[in-house]
């Protein structure tokens, strides 16, 4: 729908006169025909569509070279963007090449030689009519951003709600309300608590999640001056955990009691990782095992291992995969979300569980969506109409303007 | 606790190391008595072996070796697979890694295939060996192909009788290997290869090498396969495949595999390998057409994996018969903790 | 102070990246970029932190002479020799060139099957966990444990002898019911996802910062 042609200014007619070279044999190739030049659309205005008409000879064509130069550049300043080998196409993007990256706003000139067994043939010089230029919006977002202002409306509609003073309801999640207990039974019984972050990185929103969950446990681990280990994987999440569980037994009014070496840098290999926190677990023997946060293939043989020893385990994760395993070995398992919402549940702040209801709304309205959808798919098929595309269209209709 | 003395109490409360042993011997009997039971092929496996056998020397692969040692027996089969059919077809393939131990399994997966003992392997040349070879009058073209590559070695050099072609390194594969926050680095690599990785494993520099004056930047590789051990692969789909276009097809353990069907079905991906099936599968397919004398180790490991599920729904049967002819399913009586 | 000045960044930096996500713009691009380019050099300085700390809880371990210290003076050993071997001597054993370097002997005799065992003790606790776990104690417990051994049994050679229509239904049960229990799953796990990020970026979630909370 952008696509603007390019002229062919008289000037250029000379040139290509002069780069057909005719060969003896196969005749004389003739050469590649009109370049036409558009922006791409929804980018950082460094990418520019060339496509090209292939030569009448194209079967006997062995590759297409594109080549550039900036508008009033000398002949020495044609430089090779592309070549194209044959069902590669006439068209491509240019701008992607690190060696010949295009500028905003510059206009170019395009040619395009054709080259064959017997020789080749240069096309006529093209003057791109539009120049690359970024866009303020990319419009294929437009639907991801309708569904953010309305995730963004409902959570700060709760936040004000319950912070207003409303009470709201939550359901009872039995692995949450379990964690007081487990810290209990491991200070009644004198021996350690073990809690692993999981294993991946900070990005991971599970880790985040697992770490905000550690320091409510180091703060009541502090209270009851248990023993604390926390082995991390990941070096940036092992200074947060430490940071994190410090700060918990400060807060508790017993800095003292803190053992730098309770939370500890394990190592980043994964399976050496769990050779070494089943070995805390033979050695150590703890008490209760927590598995907050994201897990992989690990996740078996590290509750198992947790199973065999005696332990109270509760796992929490967001990888599903792995959920069957902890529910089978763990005593309480958070399943994906839960494991979210297991701050704010430990906290009660009313901030905190706004946003979960927000969540839970916003969720609510997806089912509603989803539903609704399938039912017009079901009238699609059964009336034979478009329901479904012209909803579609209702909510893409700013990005086909 | 009288009564637990049955049969079928003890058969209930069955001690885990006799699984563990049964386990163990049902694992080892398979390398004895060669089974070879056939396979056939799934739609998602298929999905990869058909991309990749419509590549050919202009375009190019890329291959994460995204996991470690432990998760090997699954994921090497699958990375050599992909990699023996790109070899194959001449596609070259770049090779990345997520973890610093992927550099090692890279290393290995070359080596297997390129051993000079076994049969039906391809016969190596180091880039420095053929970069820095005299070619008498002619020149090196610097953006030399596979093809035009093998006219110029051939004139003094012979392919091993039993190989299955040359492999030139820089021009069919480079191990550019791993780099710290890869998810950052598959970004770059959208904008430019040579920028993330000025030389590859060995020191040399990219910037110079065939294939990557082919394919200077990470938009212009036509296939990412992504071998994981982790959900390492999700940052393909997310910085690759939606920031820049790249097609990607996983390979996983099976342990992860169900849950990445999802992107295959939303189109997301154009393949999966799950677990050992998976590239068992893909050897299946290579043997069919040629690109490989037998079926690898995957296909081997299968009949392993036959008679260790065949074990388990026993054992899911002996348990359940116990748990009636006990009368648990009465009396709600509880399976002991722990052991 | 020394917490608002950390919660600023992370506001201002993550309602950046939020706008960012929506503008092509160059503009765009080059702030996206030079976030691009920091990031890992953060991440380099986390690992010496990394190391340290492993270095120090074993040395005080060694130094206290705590139950089982030998272990830890392996673990220091092995943790600075890999290292050495690996950039700094990277001689073969036999000193020839040609010949893999030591690393790569230790690598590979070493850790590689090393680390396969642990990976491959799955096997034997998948057995014990599925012995213990599928019993048909209700419906729901029955189905679920059909479905196991149905898809199981579709996933190997043996399961292709029962007749062709028995691994076509263990996929149908991975590629139908099981899916559409996964996306329900996923859902709301990308729900959760999205309001942990919205409230770590206005500051509502702060125990990740350390502590539990204000």
């Amino acid at each position: 729908m952008l696509s603007l042609r390019a002229t062919v200014p008289a000037m250029v007619l000379f040139a290509m006169a002069g780069n057909v070279l005719a060969q003896q044999g196969a005749g004389v190739l003739a050469p590649p025909g009109e370049v036409t030049v558009s922006d791409v659309p929804n980018d950082g205005g460094d990418q520019l569509l060339v496509c090209f008409e292939p030569s009448p000879d194209d079967e006997r064509v062995n590759s297409y070279t594109v080549y550039r130069r900036m508008q009033g550049e000398g002949d020495d300043a044609w430089r090779p963007v592309r070549v194209l080998f044959p069902g590669q196409g006439t068209s491509f993007v240019d701008g992607r090449d690190p060696d010949y990256s295009v500028r905003p706003g510059q206009i170019y000139e395009y040619r395009v030689t054709a080259l064959s067994e017997s020789g080749e043939a240069t096309g006529p010089v093209y003057v791109a009519e539009e120049a690359a230029d970024g866009e303020w919006f990319n419009t294929n977002k437009v639907r991801i951003l309708i569904g953010c202002a309305v995730f963004l409306g409902l959570i700060f509609f709760f936040f004000s709600k319950a912070q207003s003073g409303d009470k709201l309801y939550l359901r009872p999640i039995p692995g949450i309300e379990a964690i007081d207990e487990a810290i209990g039974r491991a200070t009644e019984m004198g021996k350690p608590i073990l809690y692993i972050p999981g294993l991946s990185t900070i990005s991971d929103v599970a880790t985040i999640a697992s770490l905000t969950i550690l320091g409510r446990v180091a703060k009541k681990v502090a209270e009851y001056q248990t023993p604390i280990m926390v082995p991390n994987r990941n070096p940036i999440v092992y200074t947060v955990a430490e940071e994190s569980v410090k700060q918990a037994y400060l807060e508790a009014g017993r800095p003292d009691s803190y053992d730098p070496d309770s939370v500890f840098f394990l190592t980043q290999s994964q399976f050496a990782f769990v050779a070494g926190v089943n070995g805390i677990m033979a050695r150590e023997k703890p008490a209760t095992n927590f598995y907050l946060g994201m897990f992989w293939a690990e996740s078996l043989i590290l509750a198992e291992t947790g199973s065999l020893s005696g332990a109270i385990q509760i796992a929490g994760t967001d990888a599903v995969t792995q959920l069957p395993f902890f529910i089978t070995t763990c005593d309480y398992t958070l399943i994906g979300e839960e494991l979210y919402a297991a701050s704010a549940y430990l906290g009660r702040e009313p901030k905190q569980l706004g946003a979960i209801k927000g969540q839970d709304y916003f969720k609510a309205l997806v089912m509603l969506i989803i539903f609704g959808t399938l039912v017009l798919g079901i009238l699609d098929v059964l009336a034979n109409t478009d329901l479904v595309a012209w909803l579609d269209h209702l909510v893409t209709s700013p990005a086909a303007g | 606790m009288a009564e637990n003395n049955s049969i079928w109490d003890k058969l209930f409360n069955m001690d885990r190391r006799w699984i563990f042993l049964l386990m163990a011997v049902v694992v080892i009997i398979p390398f004895f008595f060669k089974m070879g039971l056939p396979i056939n092929t799934t739609d998602e496996v298929e999905g990869i072996y058909n991309y990749v056998d419509s590549l050919e020397q202009n375009d190019a692969v890329m291959i994460g070796f995204d996991y470690q040692p432990g998760t090997m027996a699954e994921n090497q089969p699958m990375s050599e697979a992909v990699m023996r059919h790109c070899f194959a077809r001449k596609v070259p393939v770049f090779i990345t890694a997520v973890l610093p131990l992927g550099n090692g399994l890279a290393e290995e997966a070359i080596a297997n295939l390129t051993d000079p003992d076994e049969p039906g392997t391809f016969q190596r040349v180091r880039y420095r060996e053929w970069h820095s070879y005299d070619y008498g009058q002619d020149s090196l073209p610097s953006r030399v192909t596979h093809d035009q590559l093998v006219n110029l070695w051939e004139r003094d050099h012979q392919l091993r009788e039993d190989a299955m072609g040359w492999v030139f390194e820089g021009v069919d594969y480079v191990i550019l290997g791993y780099a710290p926050l890869f998810h950052i680095v598959l970004l770059g690599m959208g904008r430019s290869i040579v920028s993330q990785y000025p030389a590859d494993l060995y020191g040399n520099p990219t910037e110079n090498m065939p294939m990557v004056k082919r394919n200077k930047s990470a938009r212009e590789v036509d296939l990412g396969v992504t071998v994981a051990g982790s959900s390492a692969v999700l940052w393909w789909l997310t910085y690759a495949h939606e920031s820049y276009g790249m097609p990607i097809a996983f390979g996983v353990t099976a342990v992860m595999a169900t849950d990445y069907l999802v992107y295959l079905q939303s189109g997301q991906i154009v393949g999966q390998m799950g677990g050992l099936r998976g590239a068992a599968e893909y050897e299946v397919m290579l043997k069919r057409d040629g690109y490989s004398i037998e079926e690898g180790k995957a296909f081997r490991g299968m009949d392993v994996q036959s008679i260790a599920h065949i074990l388990i729904v026993i054992l899911i049967v002996v348990g359940n018969v116990a748990y009636f002819a006990g009368g648990y399913h009465r009396k709600g009586r509880r399976l002991r903790a722990g052991r | 102070m020394r917490r608002t000045i950390p919660l600023l960044i992370v506001m201002v930096g993550g309602i950046m990246m939020m706008i960012q996500f929506f503008i092509p713009h160059q503009i765009s691009q080059a702030v996206f970029g030079l976030y691009t380019d920091y990031v890992p050099v953060i991440a380099g300085f986390a690992l010496i932190l990394g190391v340290g700390s492993l270095t120090r809880v074993h040395y005080h371990k060694v130094r206290r002479r705590a139950e089982n210290w030998q272990y830890s003076l392996l673990v220091i050993f092995f943790l600075y020799l890999m290292p050495v071997f690996g950039i700094i001597l990277p001689a073969s054993l036999g000193g020839q060139a040609e010949e893999p370097s030591v690393f790569h002997f230790l690598y590979r005799w070493v850790q590689i099957p090393i680390q396969s065992s642990m990976f491959s003790l799955l096997a034997f606790y998948i057995a014990s966990a599925a012995f213990r776990a599928f019993r048909a104690r209700s419906a729901m417990a029955t189905v679920l444990m059909l479905a196991a051994v149905i898809v199981m049994m579709g996933q190997v050679p043996i399961g292709d002898y029962l007749g062709k229509w028995f691994p076509a239904l263990g996929l149908w049960i991975l590629r139908h019911p099981n899916l559409g229990g996964k996306r329900a799953i996923q859902l709301g796990v990308g729900f959760g996802i999205l309001a942990t990020n919205l409230k770590i970026i206005f500051g509502v979630e702060r125990n990740w910062l350390g502590g539990a909370g204000r």
